[in-house]
C-alpha cells in the first residue's frame, strides 16, 4: 500500500489522467496478438484487470477514465470491425455496457476501499498525535509549557498557528486574533469559525469546573475550511488543553494554600517563642520583687513599699505584654476559637474571680435572668473580654463606684453589658476607641494604652457577634456586646 | 524539731526563676532539690524522692509532660506546673498526663505558696483521710450516708449531681480537666459534651453556692476544668 500511496501523491491530477490512459493504450497492445487465439469475452479481462490496478492506484478519476477508455479501446482493437468504432452486431453493444459497468463499480469500490484505508490511516496518526500530546500537557508545569506544546502541536498536525488565552494571564496576541469572537466562544461554550470559508477558529477551553480561556486557531496560506475530521481534532485539541489549564490551576491553588499554611505555622511559633521570651523576665522580675518579703531579718518599711511598687508595675508590664500578644495573635489570625456551650454566667463569675484584688473597692452588681440559654462561645477569650470591660469600669469609676453587669437576650443575641459610674465616652456614638491605640477619654490622667476596647472588639467580631458603646443618663458609660443565640444542644434529662 | 523536712525537685532551666521559688518553697519550711532538665530532673527524683515536684512545662531537652508521665510510672507525689505558654491545652495535657495542679507565668509568690501548703497537705491526709464527713462553708456532707446538708437543712440532688459534687469534694484544691469528669462521670463518649458538666456545675452551685453567680467552692478553671476549694 505504501508504494501505491507515494505514487499517488507524487503525481498531479493530470499526471495521473495521462498515467492511466497509457496504461490502457499499454493493455491494448499487449492483448492485440491474442486477438485470434482467445475468446472475445476473455479479451475483456485485462482491461477490467487494468482498470482495477488504476483505481487502486492512481484514485477514482483516473479509473473512472481508465474504464471509457478500456471500452472504447476494446472496440476498436478487438471487436469486429476492428480499428472502426463500428459494431457488426448489436449484441456487442450489451457486451460494452456490461463492460463499462463492471469498470466503474470495480474502479469506484477499489478507489473508495483505498480511501478508506487512508483516512484510517490518517485517523491513527492524529489518535497518536493527541496522545502525545496528552502526555505532553500532563506533564506541563506552567502556562508557558501549555501554550508551546500546543502551538506544536497546531504546526505538527494541522500546520496552523494557534494562540491560548487563559483568563488568569494576559499575553500579547497576534495580529490576526479578533478578540469580539472569541468572547463570543467563551460566553457561549461552543467553536466560533466558519468550517466551510473562515481561516480562524475559536474554541473555548472548558474545563469540568468553567471555562479557562480561549484557543484560537489561525490556518494561514491557500489552506481554507475544514473537513469534519479536522473540527473533532481541534475540539479533541482543545478539551485537552483545557484540562491541562484546569489542573494547572489547582496545583498552583494547593501550593498556595500550603504556603499560608506554613507561614500561619511560622507566625504563631514566632509569638509563642516570643511570648515565652517576654514572660520569662516578667515572672522573675514579679517573683523577685516579690520574694524580697520572704528574707530574714524583714528589709525596713521603706525598702519593703519599693519592692510591692516593683511587684506591681512588673505585674501591670505583664497583663500589658498578654494583650499585645493577644492582639498580635488575634491580627495574625492564628487564633482558632475553641468554641463550647456554656452559662454566661459562668465566664462572668471567672472573670469576676480572676481580676480579685484588681476590682479594689468597687462593688459589682450582675443581673442575670434566670432562663438564659446556653451560648456557644470561647470560654478563654470572652473571659479576656469582660476582664479587659471590668478592669476599664474600675478604672475610669470613683472610689466605692457600682460596677454593673446586666445581660439580656435580645432578638437572636444575648447582649452584656458592663457599666460603670466614671465619666462616660466623650463620642460614644463613634467607633474609634475600637481601633488599636485610640482611647475614649484622650485626655485621661489615668494610665492606658488603647489596646484594651480593640481585643474584646476584635474577640467579639470573631464570634461572630458586636460590640457598641453607650452613656448612662444618670452618668456613667456602657460597654455593651452582643452574643449570637444559635440553637443549643439538647440536654438528656437525667432519669430520676 | 524531728520530722524530717518535706522534699521539694524543682526542674526549672531558668536560674533566675529557680532563684525566688527556692526563696518560697525554704520560706515554706521545705528542703529544695535543683535541677536544669528532664533528665537530671529524672535522675534527682529517683535520688532524692522528693515529697512534691515543681516543674516548668517548657525544658531545654523536651515538654515537660514527657517527664510527667515517665514520673507517674513509679510515684503518685503531686506535681506542681509552672507553664509560660498562653495556650490551654498545654496545661490540660499536663494535667491528664498527671499533674495535679499548675500556675501560669507570671505568678506571685503568695499563690505559689499557696499552692505548696495545699498539694503538701494533700500528700500527707491519705492516712488520716477515714471520715466520711466533709464540710465547708455551711454545707456537710456525709459520704457514707448520700447525704447533704445546707444550714442544716437536707439538700435534694440527683444521682448525676451526686456524683460529681463526691468526685470534686474528693480532690480539694486540685484542678479536674473537664475531660476527666466527663469521662468518669459521663461515660467516654460524652468526652466532647462539655455542656453537660457546664449544666450539671451550674446546678451544684445554684444548690450550695451563696451566690452561684460568684462562686467561693465550685471554681472554673477557664478553658481546662474546675476545682473544689474547701
Amino acid at each position: 500500500m505504501t508504494t501505491s500511496e507515494t505514487v499517488a501523491e507524487r503525481f498531479t491530477e493530470r499526471q495521473k489522467m495521462a498515467l492511466s490512459a497509457l496504461a490502457c493504450l499499454l493493455t491494448a497492445l499487449v492483448a492485440a496478438p491474442l486477438s485470434g487465439l482467445l475468446d472475445l469475452a476473455n479479451m475483456v479481462m485485462p482491461f477490467l484487470l487494468t482498470v482495477l490496478l488504476v483505481a487502486v492506484s492512481l484514485g477514482r478519476n483516473p479509473a473512472v477514465l481508465a474504464a471509457v477508455l478500456s471500452v472504447l479501446l476494446f472496440d476498436i482493437f478487438f471487436v469486429p470491425p476492428r480499428f472502426s468504432l463500428a459494431v457488426s452486431n448489436l449484441q456487442y453493444l450489451i457486451t460494452f455496457a456490461v463492460m463499462l459497468a463492471t469498470a466503474l463499480i470495480t474502479g469506484h469500490l477499489a478507489a473508495s476501499l483505498k480511501e478508506q484505508v487512508r483516512a484510517a490511516e490518517r485517523r491513527e496518526q492524529r489518535t497518536r498525535a493527541l496522545y502525545q500530546i496528552a502526555g505532553k500537557l500532563a506533564g506541563a508545569l506552567n502556562g508557558e509549557q501549555v501554550s508551546e506544546i500546543v502551538q506544536q502541536f497546531a504546526g505538527d498536525e494541522l500546520a496552523a498557528t494557534c494562540h491560548l488565552q487563559l483568563d488568569e494571564t494576559s499575553r500579547p496576541s497576534p495580529p490576526w486574533f479578533d478578540a469580539l469572537p472569541a468572547q463570543r466562544a467563551h460566553d457561549s461554550r461552543q467553536r466560533v469559525g466558519d468550517a466551510a470559508a473562515g481561516d480562524t477558529f475559536y474554541l473555548p477551553l472548558v474545563a469540568p469546573m468553567r471555562v479557562r480561556g480561549i484557543l484560537a486557531m489561525h490556518f494561514p496560506g491557500e489552506r481554507r475550511g475544514l473537513v469534519a475530521e479536522d473540527l473533532s481534532l481541534l475540539d479533541a485539541l482543545a478539551s485537552l488543553t483545557a484540562i491541562a489549564v484546569e489542573r494547572l490551576h489547582y496545583v498552583e491553588v494547593a501550593q498556595s494554600s500550603e504556603l499560608q499554611m506554613a507561614t500561619e505555622r511560622l507566625r504563631s511559633s514566632i509569638l509563642s517563642a516570643l511570648s515565652h521570651d517576654l514572660r520569662t523576665p516578667l515572672t522573675v522580675l514579679v517573683g523577685l520583687a516579690d520574694s524580697l518579703f520572704l528574707i530574714k531579718p524583714a528589709l525596713p518599711g521603706a525598702a519593703l513599699d519599693t519592692a510591692g511598687a516593683l511587684r506591681d508595675q512588673a505585674a501591670r508590664l505583664a497583663g500589658l505584654v498578654t494583650n499585645l500578644l493577644e492582639m498580635a495573635r488575634l491580627n495574625a489570625g492564628s487564633v482558632r476559637l475553641r468554641q463550647e456551650w456554656q452559662p454566661v454566667e459562668e465566664v462572668i463569675g471567672s472573670s469576676l474571680k480572676l481580676l480579685g484584688a484588681a476590682l479594689g473597692q468597687h462593688r459589682v452588681k450582675v443581673d442575670l435572668p434566670a432562663d438564659l440559654p446556653l451560648l456557644r462561645f470561647d470560654a478563654v477569650l470572652i473571659e479576656r473580654v469582660l476582664c479587659n470591660l471590668l478592669e476599664n469600669a474600675a478604672k475610669y469609676s470613683p472610689e466605692h463606684g457600682e460596677i454593673g453587669i446586666v445581660v439580656r437576650p435580645v432578638g437572636s443575641m444575648v447582649e452584656i453589658a458592663v457599666c460603670d459610674r466614671g465619666p462616660g465616652f466623650a463620642d460614644a456614638a463613634g467607633r474609634q476607641v475600637f481601633e488599636m491605640f485610640v482611647r475614649g477619654q484622650p485626655e485621661s490622667d489615668k494610665p492606658g494604652t488603647g489596646l484594651g476596647l480593640a481585643i474584646c472588639h476584635a474577640i467579639v467580631e470573631a464570634h461572630g457577634g458586636s460590640m457598641r458603646l453607650d452613656n448612662r443618663p444618670d452618668g456613667g458609660a456602657c460597654v455593651i456586646f452582643a452574643l449570637p443565640q444559635g440553637v443549643p444542644p439538647v440536654l438528656e434529662a437525667e432519669l430520676p | 524539731m524531728t520530722t524530717v523536712l518535706p522534699n521539694v525537685l524543682l526542674i526549672e532551666d531558668e536560674p533566675q526563676i529557680r532563684r525566688f521559688v527556692r526563696l518560697a518553697v525554704e520560706a515554706e519550711g521545705c528542703a529544695v532539690v535543683e535541677a536544669g532538665s528532664i533528665a537530671e530532673g529524672l535522675s534527682a527524683a529517683g535520688r532524692a524522692e522528693p515529697d512534691l515536684v515543681i516543674l516548668d512545662l517548657g525544658l531545654p531537652d523536651g515538654n515537660g509532660i514527657d517527664f510527667i508521665r515517665a514520673l507517674r510510672a513509679w510515684s503518685g507525689r503531686p506535681i506542681l506546673i509552672l507553664s509560660a505558654r498562653a495556650a490551654e491545652h498545654d496545661k490540660i495535657d499536663a494535667l491528664d498526663a498527671g499533674a495535679d495542679d499548675y500556675l501560669t507565668k507570671p505568678f506571685g509568690v503568695g499563690e505559689l505558696r499557696a499552692r505548696l501548703r495545699a498539694l503538701l497537705r494533700r500528700s500527707e491526709r491519705p492516712a488520716a483521710a477515714a471520715s466520711p464527713l466533709l464540710a465547708f462553708g455551711n454545707v456537710l456532707i456525709d459520704l457514707a450516708q448520700r447525704q447533704v446538708t445546707r444550714a442544716g437543712a437536707a439538700v435534694h440532688l440527683t444521682p448525676i449531681e451526686y456524683r460529681l459534687l463526691a468526685m470534686l469534694v474528693s480532690h480539694p484544691g486540685q484542678v479536674l480537666t473537664q475531660r476527666k469528669l466527663l469521662r468518669d462521670i459521663w461515660g467516654p463518649t460524652y468526652v466532647e459534651s462539655s455542656h453537660y458538666l457546664r449544666v450539671y456545675v451550674g446546678h451544684l452551685r445554684q444548690k450550695l453556692e451563696d451566690d452561684p453567680t460568684q462562686p467561693r467552692h465550685f471554681l472554673t478553671e477557664t478553658g481546662v476544668g474546675y476545682r473544689f476549694q474547701p
